[in-house]
């Protein structure tokens, strides 16, 4: 729907995009049992996610976002379609590489955080890096940890820090490995809105001054606000997308979609 | 509310199901044991009763001190005629029948049974009373010929036709099998060979003018009793135990006792080891279904449901597992004694599954079990679920339960575990052997449940140091692990407990025996002085052509014999005690070193004089020439002389009381029918012992009833007989593990239930399904591995003070088997493995996208 020629010209100056696609999907389909009870989440979406950008996906409950971002992520199989990361296609891929593509090139925030309970902040961090048996870039650890402001709560449990606090975290270890991607699945959910503002703020950041990838999905038009492109979903299908949004036309476009009810 | 208990037990029958079969499995060995004893005891009853005469006549049984193989006891044969004279007697005869025999047939192999059941031989009579009928051949008749029951036939290869060699107390003859006789009820699994009774007196007890009873049966219209009384006036009952056909049965059953009893009590040690496990098992369960449901209890709480009607509701729960347990275990019970049965008729004891007998009893004790074991282990956690506070409807599950301090646990455990100390360090101190045994029970129990009640306080700081390595080891995966153990510790402690339990037994009893075979090898090395032993494993007599062969035998220097005898020794104190002695042949200083306080070997086995040891002399007010008035077997006495005194190690408890011995002569002329136990060999001057040896053991092949030993051979068989003792542990160790092995299935399941979430999230950012896997199994074998230390370190403690009990009876070395603890250790690791399988299985395959939606 969006080829990279258009996203550039949508978004014009300032951000160029530096090139290229960081993942992509082509006619992909998602569909829940088979026959006719069947229920179709994604009827072959094709979507490009560009390199060095804020994405975020919206839409109304049951249009598909949170499935398009689990095939998209390697979380979910497809049943049909492609599905490309960088020049590989995960679509076809067994677990073991699957699980080694989320390790390497995948970061992950959830909308409860999902940090390991027993496990202190700074393990929480580098625990992918640790399952992978690889030693985190110290410069690279310390900027994430100062770009985040965790350096004082580093010693801490899961259970010692505020959610702000622990979704900081879960930026943190999203980011350490410098994955092609990090998705962020209603990452401001369960967070109040200045904590919630404060990760906006952070994720930002990361596309801005750290050159990451990142995709959210959201329903909140606020959040979606602070991406470079919104996606719209309705139906399984993508409807429209927005290249820089502002709060008040996403809730606009939302009312559109819902039928006047833009939470969900 | 009874409905939502129905679905609740329903939604967790996966869970339950584990708790169950701890359920099950004990009631099904309390079952078990007692249908099995009931269908023995039956059979058996059946089987005397149906061969009892109506009266029966005996030599009465003085003396019944335990020594195996002792003399036959006789009565005179023409005692037969004044029985007949006896108004109301139809039929008299005298029976012959002895058990000190060996057969043996033309390959040298004895016909025996291997079980320690006795060979019998018996004097032939046909007729209803007789457990057998003449199946095929004939008839004996005369010296020469005799019959053999088909079981021994069949299972030895014997036919018609074939020769036997009969080695009895007064000598060794040869017959021609002429035919085989069949039970006609249950075979008792012993080997019997019949002689003709013109004969059997003279062959089997040296005399036609003996017999060992006299059986009569009554004419028409007199009873039993009446009779009995009638024979007993004309008989004398000073000399004859007089039995009715059902005293007869029942004395009988009787000398059955023991040996179902041994049965019975394996069997209630494996039921009790099953429920002190299960208990843990149950408790565990419920406890953990509780704290998964917190937030259930409360929504019941907050709607209205009191605190009794929720404990109500757990308990109804656990009653309705222990109704379906115990069903099963009943179902399963009466499995096993099929089994049990089975394995009997394996051994020659034909027991008919047909005949199983259901005693009214066997399912009131397998309810009363199975409900009482349920309900009790299920009370704290009901009780616990009462407390639930409304609130917790709102609150997050996971943390209930972990965080309540373990104040009470530690202050409890403190308590009874410095009671249990001082206990067992008493007993360490102790200096009589019943002081000690006491303070070694109380100790033993008291410091099991301080473990038991603070091995949640000790989860963390054993943890730590066991799981020390895993984050080195195996990194993140190992460090998860190792916190994931230390998470809950109430229920890690409870987890390992009951692994605990088992394994503390074990190596206490490890502790125990492997100083009992350090003591006897050195009590042997100390001692014994022969170059060989010939005696076979049971110390039953053997026939005296063992010692002429050997004395024969090229190269052989000197022989010295010993027998055993029962006797009674009516002490200076007034008391009469009953105990064993020892009569040795001449020249007993070569091969038995003997420490005397007084006197020597002379003196002791000087003609009218006997040895005892200084201790037991110095209690009893006995010195050297003090008369002391000893009765022999078949009412034989006389007063001989104190001649000796001795230093004797195990005088006190595993010898026999007193230490008595004295010379062979004076044996011979009390015990005229004894025959030899041991015989000790030593090489002639110039013969090195192992050129001896082959030699030895070939002239020796005619007499598959003994062995020849060196002292290491000794050690071994002496090894093999505590051994013995150590595998009934080993086989209760097993039964400990499985159910404990369900325990930590249990746990590890629910907790990868409870942690989907955090599993999900691990699969997602990038954990491998076989590292999950492994994240899981170390867990589990940390809290196995931090089970079997708890127990170990237990065992050991208990195993030092059981020794020092040991020690006050003579047995003095410790050892310390340090092999098998570390095998334990190594074996408890391996059950972590094993334990981890199926939830570690059931993680790895969980869909990464529901467990991270999980609530």
């Amino acid at each position: 729907m969006s080829t990279p020629d258009a996203v550039a010209a949508q978004h014009g100056p300032g951000r160029a995009p530096d090139g290229g696609l960081a993942a992509r999907a082509r006619a992909l389909t998602k569909a829940y049992g088979s026959g006719e009870t069947a229920v179709i989440a994604l009827d072959a979406v094709d979507v490009d996610i560009a390199r060095g950008r804020f994405t975020a996906v919206m839409g109304p409950s049951g249009s598909g976002k949170s499935t398009l971002m689990h095939c998209l992520a390697g979380l979910d199989t497809v049943t049909a379609g492609e599905v490309w990361l960088g020049d590989t296609e995960i679509t076809g891929l067994r677990d073991r590489e699957l699980t080694r593509l989320r390790r390497d090139r995948i970061g992950f925030m959830f909308q409860s955080f999902n940090l390991v309970p027993t496990l202190t902040a700074a393990e929480n961090i580098t625990l992918p890096m640790a399952i992978a048996g690889r030693r985190p870039d110290g410069g690279w650890l310390d900027q994430v940890i100062d770009t985040l402001g965790l350096r004082d709560r580093l010693a801490h449990r899961p259970a010692q820090l505020s959610g702000g606090q622990q979704q900081r975290v879960a930026c943190a270890r999203a980011l350490l490995s410098r994955p092609e991607l990090v998705f962020a699945d209603e990452p401001t959910g369960n967070l109040d809105s200045r904590a919630g503002l404060e990760v906006l703020g952070f994720l930002r950041g990361a596309v801005d001054d750290l050159g990451q990838t990142v995709v959210m999905v959201t329903h909140d038009p606020g959040a979606a606000a602070r991406a470079d492109l919104v996606l719209f979903l309705a139906d399984g299908r993508i409807v429209d997308e927005m290249a820089r949004p502002t709060a008040d036309a996403v809730l606009e476009r939302m009312r559109v979609f819902s039928g006047g009810n833009p939470r969900c | 509310m009874l409905k939502a208990t129905l679905r609740s037990f329903l939604a967790h029958k996966g869970r339950l199901a584990l708790s169950a079969l701890a359920v099950i499995l004990s009631v099904a060995f309390v079952a078990g044991s007692l249908i099995f004893s009931d269908t023995v005891t039956r059979t058996f009853d059946r089987l005397f009763a149906s061969t009892a005469a109506d009266v029966s006549v005996q030599p009465k049984q003085d003396l019944k001190a335990p020594v195996p193989g002792a003399a036959v006891q006789t009565l005179p044969a023409a005692l037969r005629e004044r029985v007949a004279r006896v108004p109301g007697v139809a039929a008299v005869r005298a029976d012959v029948k002895v058990q000190n025999i060996v057969v043996i047939d033309r390959h040298d192999r004895s016909l025996g049974p291997t079980t320690g059941a006795p060979t019998i031989a018996t004097a032939w009579y046909a007729g209803h009373r007789s457990p057998v009928e003449l199946t095929s051949g004939r008839a004996p008749r005369g010296a020469g010929e005799a019959l053999l029951d088909a079981d021994t036939a069949d299972k030895k290869h014997v036919r018609i036709g074939d020769p036997l060699t009969v080695q009895a107390q007064p000598g060794t003859f040869r017959v021609r099998v002429v035919g085989i006789a069949t039970f006609t009820t249950t075979n008792p699994g012993a080997a019997l060979v019949f002689l003709d009774p013109a004969v059997a007196g003279r062959e089997l007890l040296g005399s036609q003018a003996l017999a060992t009873s006299v059986s009569a049966d009554a004419a028409k219209g007199v009873s039993d009793a009446a009779l009995k009384l009638r024979v007993g006036r004309a008989v004398g009952t000073g000399g004859y135990d007089v039995r009715t056909a059902g005293e007869q049965a029942e004395s009988a059953s009787a000398a059955l006792g023991p040996f179902l009893d041994v049965i019975k009590y394996v069997m209630l040690g494996f039921a009790g080891v099953a429920l002190l496990v299960g208990v843990f098992l149950i408790v565990n369960t419920f406890s953990m279904l509780v704290a998964q449901r917190t937030r259930e209890l409360g929504l019941l709480r907050a709607l209205g449901a009191d605190r009794r009607q929720v404990r109500r509701s757990v308990l109804t729960e656990a009653l309705l597992l222990g109704l379906a347990g115990s069903t099963l275990g009943l179902g399963a019970g009466i499995g096993l004694a099929l089994g049990l049965i089975r394995l009997m008729s394996l051994f020659g004891m034909n027991l008919k599954a047909t005949e199983m007998v259901v005693g009214r009893e066997t399912p009131v004790a397998a309810y009363v079990v199975g409900l009482g074991v349920t309900f009790v282990a299920a009370y704290l956690p009901a009780r616990r679920a009462a407390a639930v506070s409304p609130m917790a409807a709102l609150a997050d599950a996971e943390v209930a339960g972990v965080g309540r301090p373990l104040t009470a646990r530690a202050v409890a455990g403190a308590v009874l575990g410095a009671a249990g100390a001082a206990a067992l360090a008493g007993c360490a101190a102790a200096t009589r052997t019943a002081q000690a045994a006491v303070l070694l029970g109380v100790g033993v129990v008291l410091t099991l449940i301080a473990t038991v009640v603070a091995g949640p306080l000790l989860v963390r700081p054993v943890i730590r140091v066991l799981g020390a390595a895993f984050p080195a080891l195996f990194g993140p995966v190992g460090r998860m692990s190792q916190r994931n153990a230390l998470r809950n510790p109430r229920r890690t402690g409870a987890t390992a407990a009951a692994l605990m339990v088992g394994l503390a037994l074990v190596g206490g009893m490890s502790v125990a025996s492997a100083s009992m075979s350090a003591s006897f090898d050195r009590q042997i090395d100390k001692n014994l002085g022969a170059d060989f032993m010939v005696q076979n494993a049971n110390f039953t007599p053997f026939t005296r052509q063992v010692r002429d062969t050997v004395a024969a035998t090229h190269g052989v220097g000197l022989v010295v014999a010993q027998r055993l005898t029962q006797v009674a020794v009516r002490l200076p104190d007034g008391r009469r005690v009953q105990t064993s002695a020892v009569g040795y042949g001449p020249g007993l200083d070569d091969v038995v070193h003997l420490t005397y306080a007084q006197g020597g070997t002379a003196a002791a086995l000087a003609d009218g004089h006997l040895a005892m040891d200084a201790g037991f002399a110095r209690d009893h007010g006995l010195r050297i020439g003090s008369p002391l008035p000893v009765e022999f077997p078949g009412g034989r006495h006389t007063t001989l002389t104190v001649g000796a005194l001795t230093h004797q190690d195990t005088a006190q408890g595993f010898g026999a009381q007193g230490g008595l011995y004295f010379g062979l002569a004076t044996f011979a002329r009390y015990v005229p029918s004894g025959q030899d136990s041991v015989l000790y060999v030593n090489a002639a001057p110039g013969t090195n012992p192992q050129d001896l040896r082959p030699g030895l053991e070939r002239a020796l092949k005619p007499f598959p009833q003994v062995q020849v030993r060196d002292q290491d051979d000794y050690k071994h068989l002496v090894h093999d007989q505590i051994a013995v003792l150590l595998y009934l542990v080993y086989a209760l160790l097993a039964l400990a593990i499985v159910i404990a092995v369900l325990g930590v299935v249990n746990t590890l399941a629910l907790s990868v239930v409870e942690r989907t979430r955090e599993i999900g999230l691990l699969r997602a950012i990038g954990l491998g399904r076989r590292q999950l896997r492994r994240m899981i199994r170390l867990e589990s074998v940390v809290i196995a591995v931090f089970g079997a230390v708890l127990g170990l370190a237990l065992g050991l403690v208990w195993g030092v003070c059981m020794q020092r009990v040991l020690a006050l009876r003579g047995l003095r070395e410790l050892a310390i088997p340090w092999t098998t603890i570390v095998a334990v250790v190594v074996g408890a690791a391996v059950v972590g493995v094993v334990a981890a399988l199926l939830p570690a299985l059931r993680a790895s395959r969980m869909n990464v996208l529901a467990a991270i939606a999980h609530e």
